[in-house]
């Protein structure tokens, strides 16, 4: 691994031999390196080309080799009327999700980062608490709870629990950047002046927007592809992925499931790339590197 | 939760110096209020009540008394320690076969990647954020006797790509590759890349390196990272569904088909508070040595 530094012994060896040997070693490493790259993004990214490809193959059947080129699956997708009614019940509770995380997760990092109280701590660990645990305990914990309150499940249900899950994850990306940017701006700001409200627009927001972004994305994101928390709080509708999961196993859905599966793919990759860089056009790229690493290793938490 | 504060970043007292504004105290209370209300609502009495399921007699009627009888079910059936050996194996599996392709990885992205690094940085945000139930199947068009495996290699079809322990292990060490690989890169991020060179100028190799510089350093990366997914993989239940078999039989899946299968919420929520104190005791027990490694670095 250490092998680039390994590298620098070669300014020791003068002899034309040793020199050719030591270019052949850095070619060497830097092929194994290439292999090894491309083992990783094939493992990462060729489970969706696969999907593509199979999306426009004349054959229900899933096999190699392909048979011709059809664009049947995505109409058919597209006038399956519960395929359909899922997408729109993914998209209503992303919708609604996103902003209400936004909110609670943003009023609970200001509370737990700029102010300093009895129980902080408690408060925090509660707040991360969601973070940590595994969405199945989450999952059925909603479950019976509903169930004991006697309240029926429904798109309403898996909102509340699907908000509680991800709002911590906004309290973990925008408490990451107040904790980054000094308070004395803040403090500052007051003492010429300013008013909360001004603060507020002047001072915070243009601090955390990158992060209030990220987070947003992340949110909306997750909240579209949750099938556990779904999987125990939803009543009789179907969300997208709960629609994949039941479909699967069904032989004659199959092509369908990959011509809608490539649509929502791709459109989740350029939603993401796209907003990613713009990211990075608001910060400079170490900025954005720790946004995107510090946000992920907090996002890691939340598929738990 | 002490993980927790970790992974939020919520400064510690000490770091918290300087003029607070007036009343923080009333302050803080009208911005927590509302986030605090409802996770004590949708989150910890929902923990509560499925606690209290796992101890009544025949829930959810939790009038007909109390009893202990659902942990002893758990802990007597045979087939629960059946159960968890099979998760423990798959789960630990995973995550060696994540371990050594994440160390190699994060090393690339900090150290030799480059202007390549955002762009690695971002493909694996990317992968993760597709849809987990998409990705787990389209391992299922993979491996299947049809799949492109068997289509490349020449012979009669392998049967045991798919519905087999090793399509599980498989998948998961790819779902979960991305949270594996960033704490260890953030990790090795604040690493001094002429330690290395310093090393190498005193003969060191690059094993010799690796183990005392690499992973001594990134070791609390390497404990977040075994909080982050192999606690999610003892639970996992998506994967082994669609890519398992008879022989991959896990946790989840075990806890689920209790709950939403048979409804013996009972049992079920027993079980599901067992993998609770598991969960809650593995990210403690990860939290301090990634402590005590960050100590000693």
């Amino acid at each position: 691994m250490a092998q680039a530094v390994q590298d620098g012994g070669g300014l020791a060896i003068t002899d034309a031999a040793g020199a050719a040997r030591v270019r052949r070693r850095r070619a060497v490493n830097a092929w194994s390196w290439r292999a090894f790259l491309a083992v990783v993004m094939l493992a990462l990214f060729g489970p969706l080309v696969i999907l593509v490809l199979f999306s426009f193959n004349d054959s229900s059947v899933l096999a190699f080799p392909l048979e011709g080129f059809t664009t049947e699956w995505y109409k058919a997708a597209f006038q399956d009327p519960t395929l359909r009614e899922a997408i729109a019940n993914s998209f209503i509770v992303a919708l609604i999700v996103a902003p209400l995380c936004l909110v609670l997760g943003t009023l609970a990092a200001f509370g737990l980062t700029r102010f300093r109280f009895r129980g902080r701590g408690a408060i925090g660990g509660l707040v991360g608490a969601p973070l940590v645990l595994p969405w199945l305990i989450i999952g059925i914990a909603a479950l019976m709870a509903y169930a004991r309150a006697n309240i029926d499940l429904s798109l309403k249900t898996v909102i509340a629990t699907q908000t509680i899950c991800t709002f911590p994850l906004v309290t973990a990306i925008v408490a990451a950047q107040l904790f980054r940017f000094q308070k004395v701006q803040e403090e500052a700001a007051i003492d010429l002046g300013c008013s909360r409200l001004q603060v507020l627009r002047h001072i915070i927001m243009p601090h955390i927007a990158p992060a209030l972004a990220a987070a947003g994305i992340f949110a909306f994101t997750w909240s579209f592809n949750n099938y556990e928390i779904s999987a125990f709080t939803l009543g009789f509708q179907q969300t997208f992925p709960v629609w994949v999961y039941s479909s699967v196993r069904n032989p004659d859905h199959t092509a369908i499931v990959n011509a809608i599966s490539t649509v929502i793919s791709v459109a989740q990759i350029i939603i993401i790339w796209f907003a990613l860089r713009l990211l990075r056009s608001r910060t400079d790229d170490e900025g954005a590197k720790s946004l995107i690493a510090g946000t992920e290793a907090v996002a890691a938490a939340a598929k738990t | 939760m002490a993980s927790v504060g970790e992974i939020l970043e919520i400064p510690s007292e000490a770091k918290d110096g300087g003029k607070r504004p007036k009343g923080p105290a009333k302050g803080a209370l009208g911005i927590l209020f509302a986030p605090v209300t409802l996770l004590i609502i949708f989150f910890l009495l929902p923990l509560l009540i499925m606690v209290q399921m796992s101890i009544v007699k025949f829930p959810p009627r939790v009038d007909s008394g109390y009893t202990l009888s659902h942990y002893t079910e758990v802990l007597t059936n045979p087939l629960n320690p059946h159960i968890a050996w099979t998760t423990f194996t798959i789960a630990t599996t995973a995550m060696a076969v994540m371990l050594v392709i994440a160390m190699p990885l994060a090393y690339f992205m900090v150290f030799k990647a480059k202007k390549w690094e955002l762009f690695l940085l971002l493909s694996l945000v990317l992968a993760d954020e597709l849809a987990p139930v998409v990705k787990v199947y389209a391992w299922q068009v993979i491996l299947g006797r049809n799949g492109i495996f068997n289509w490349l290699i020449p012979g009669p079809p392998v049967d045991w790509l798919l519905y087999s322990r090793f399509a599980v292990i498989l998948t998961l060490a790819t779902t979960y590759i991305t949270y594996t690989t960033i704490p260890i890169y953030a990790a090795m991020k604040a690493i001094e890349p002429s330690m290395f060179e310093a090393a190498t100028d005193l003969g060191a190799g690059w094993w010799q390196q690796s183990r005392k510089i690499l992973i001594p350093l990134a070791a609390p990366g390497i404990f977040v990272a075994m909080i982050l997914v192999y606690i999610p993989m003892l639970t996992d239940f998506v994967t082994s569904d669609i890519v398992g078999g008879a022989g991959s039989y896990m946790m989840g899946q075990r806890v689920r088909d209790l709950i939403l299968g048979q409804g013996d919420w009972g049992t079920g929520s027993a079980l599901t508070f067992l993998l609770l104190a598991m969960s809650v005791l593995l990210s403690l027990v990860a939290y301090r040595l990634a402590r005590l490694n960050r100590i000693d670095a």
